[in-house]
């Protein structure tokens, strides 16, 4: 088991700086999930920890030892790739066996330790059969399989589940949050998937073209956005944003106007001094923050484009007097009809102020 | 996908052709060497045998060298076709994933070697062998024929590596597998097919070389069945059935390395790494 630290962590192709000065502390144990837009750098992070890419500056230590330019296999990691990477020609068996065995450790050894992962993998009939033999969801067990058997300090993962479909998907992140339980071992985890972050995580690192936004536990980063990226991202369907002016402001609220989507004098709590009366922001609404416009502070109306109905919930995409479209989360689907023009209510204690930088206000 | 019958006769006419126009030599070389000899001198030639007699395999295999010349090429085939596989892979695992300076450049220069016809280069290395004392060797032909199908033979087995998904040897640098396992343990069974084409070009490459062999070997008894046999003709004025014999005769190890090694050439040995 171990820690884990970055420090003024860049990465350049060429001339193209793809992580751009990472600073982060893992603690022993701990989940750690990336996300970030496509692109942003996730991957590529993840693999120098792993060292398989280098690293062109700053230092990453890892149970407190420097690791910075030492070999893959040395740095007390296992990775678990998107593809599995399984030894197609090797058995499950030997699949799993083969970092003991390039580690030289005697036979029985190698046939204990496998054979208990398996068991934790429930893929003890399987052990003789080769991937080809298997499902996908058996695959990326025998790829987790073959990153227990090491007992690596930290675990690796990039987007193990996105080829899955949906229904293994649930199956293999429930049994992913089981193994962290079970093993406590430091985790860091790369996903698309919003769910997974939420539920998987200790804690949630941003990124955004190689930098960190922000770095919080799931609800931490959902309830305390520090910027509108983050707000934006984390959450979904999408956090609303409707441009407004600062009217007035005192202590910690700012009174904000949006003439044109119909808003006057909505008072939004602020994290510090707000915005300058005159400053452009943002109001940042999350779709599911809406409440009914009889009786609420201040009310925004639009017409209603299309209704996704999920059974549970109701999503409305409405166009608001200024042409944007905002989405609005209903419990009850029979408040939205298509083509209708509808009054949504907002509550002004769960909307959040963004400069014109981004930044929370 | 659906054909057109217009499409389907045209492709199956085509190859028909084709195998045709590659099958009736050889089956005029093969049902040849089992005819009598003045059905082969016959004026108007046949195309099915009426005849037929072992008597120019009996001569072939008794009374001329042909068994000899059989050995020879057998030898220096094997080994040239076992050095170059063992060359070229690792050259071409190098080209393909280390980092060296002036790789690209280096890689694009080695078919360069092909630019020269080996006449120009067969007096300089027979200075060379003879230096060396290596005339008349089989080691020169050995040398020679690895030399003329390495760069070949590079540039096909890295194209061969480059099917292997990235993540699989990246899975195995993690698990802690040194260069030479990774290339013997996981990357060579995967490529089997290509090793498999490696060997068969390099071994017909060999079969057939005929130049070096004729300059580098002086002695008769070391002669390659190309060599050899031009020498055969030449001895007993054209003897049209002793020619068509070991013709077929010669094309047999080719045949049988094809039925031999063709088992390697199944499709999907990475099923299941990557999807
Ligand atoms: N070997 C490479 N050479 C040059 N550029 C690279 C290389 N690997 C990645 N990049 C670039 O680095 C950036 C980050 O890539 P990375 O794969 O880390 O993104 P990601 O966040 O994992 O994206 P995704 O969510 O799509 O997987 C991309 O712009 C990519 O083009
Ligand atoms: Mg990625």
């Amino acid at each position: 088991m171990a820690g884990l630290s970055l420090k003024s962590v860049k990465k350049r192709f060429g001339e193209t700086e793809v992580i751009r000065g990472v600073d982060l502390d893992v603690r022993d144990g701990e989940f750690v999930v990336f996300v970030g837009p496509s692109g942003c750098g996730k991957s590529t992070l993840l693999r120098m920890i792993a060292g398989l890419e280098t690293t062109t500056s700053g230092s990453i230590e890892i149970g407190g030892r420097d690791v910075t330019g030492e070999d893959p296999a040395k740095r007390g990691i296992a990775m678990v790739f998107q593809t599995y990477a399984l030894y197609p020609h090797m058995t499950v068996a030997t699949n799993m066996g083969f970092p003991l065995e390039m580690a030289k450790r005697p036979k029985d050894e190698i046939d204990r330790k496998v054979r208990d992962a398996a068991k934790i993998l429930h893929l003890e009939q399987y052990l003789e059969r080769k991937p080809r033999e298997l499902s996908g969801g058996q695959r990326q067990r025998v790829a987790i399989g073959r990153a227990i058997v090491r007992q690596p300090g930290v675990f690796l993962f990039d987007e193990p589940l996105s080829n899955l479909d949906a229904e293994l998907r649930v199956q293999m992140r429930i049994e992913i949050a089981k193994l962290h339980q079970d093993l406590g071992t430091t985790m860091i985890y790369v996903t698309h998937d919003q769910v997974e972050a939420m539920t998987l995580a200790d804690k949630i690192v941003v990124l955004r073209a190689g930098r960190i936004e922000q770095v919080g536990a799931p609800l931490e980063l959902y309830e305390n956005p520090d910027n509108a990226f983050v707000a934006g991202f984390i959450g979904s369907p999408r956090m609303n944003f409707v441009p407004a002016t600062v009217k007035s402001a005192q202590g910690n609220v700012a009174v904000v106007t949006a003439p044109k989507v119909g808003l006057s004098e909505v008072a939004v709590t602020t994290r510090g001094t707000p915005p300058a009366p005159g400053s452009d922001v943002s109001i940042g609404i999350r779709p599911e923050h809406f409440v009914p416009a009889e009786g609420a502070a201040a009310v925004l109306s639009g017409k209603i484009t299309i209704v996704e109905r999920l059974g549970g919930v109701a999503y409305a995409h409405a166009q608001i007097e200024d042409g944007n479209t905002i989405t609005v989360e209903s419990r009850d689907a029979r408040e939205f009809t298509a083509g209708a023009t509808t009054r949504f209510g907002i509550d002004p204690k769960r909307a959040f102020l963004f400069d014109k930088d981004g930044r929370r206000a | 996908m659906k054909r057109s019958w217009r499409q389907a006769s045209a492709l199956y006419g085509g190859l028909a052709a084709l195998a045709l126009i590659i099958g009736l030599p050889f089956w005029w070389v093969v049902t040849g060497s089992i005819k009598l000899p003045r059905e082969i001198i016959q004026r108007e030639p046949t195309m099915i045998p009426h005849s037929f007699t072992l008597q120019h395999f009996e001569k072939l295999l008794q009374a001329s060298d042909f068994p000899v010349y059989l050995l020879n090429s057998v030898i220096v085939a094997v080994f040239s076709t076992a050095f170059t596989v063992l060359l070229a892979l690792p050259a071409a695992y190098a080209f393909f994933r280390m980092e060296f300076p002036g790789r690209n450049t280096l890689y694009r220069t080695i078919l360069l070697a092909y630019a020269f016809p080996g006449v120009v280069v067969l007096i300089p290395l027979y200075g060379l062998f003879a230096k060396v004392g290596l005339i008349d060797s089989p080691v020169a032909l050995v040398i020679v024929n690895v030399a003329l199908a390495l760069p070949f033979s590079i540039w096909m087995m890295r194209s061969f590596l480059a099917t292997v998904p990235r993540e699989i040897e990246e899975a195995a640098v993690v698990d802690g597998a040194p260069t030479t396992t990774i290339l013997l343990r996981i990357l060579m069974p995967l490529i089997a097919p290509g090793i498999a084409s490696v060997a068969i070009f390099a071994f017909i490459s060999s079969w057939t070389e005929y130049l070096f062999a004729s300059v580098l070997i002086v002695s008769d008894a070391r002669r390659t069945i190309p060599v050899g046999f031009a020498g055969i003709i030449g001895q007993y004025q054209i003897d049209w059935g002793l020619l068509l014999a070991g013709a077929t005769a010669a094309i047999v190890p080719v045949v049988a390395l094809f039925a031999f090694i063709g088992r390697w050439f199944v499709s999907g040995l990475t099923e299941g790494a990557v999807k």
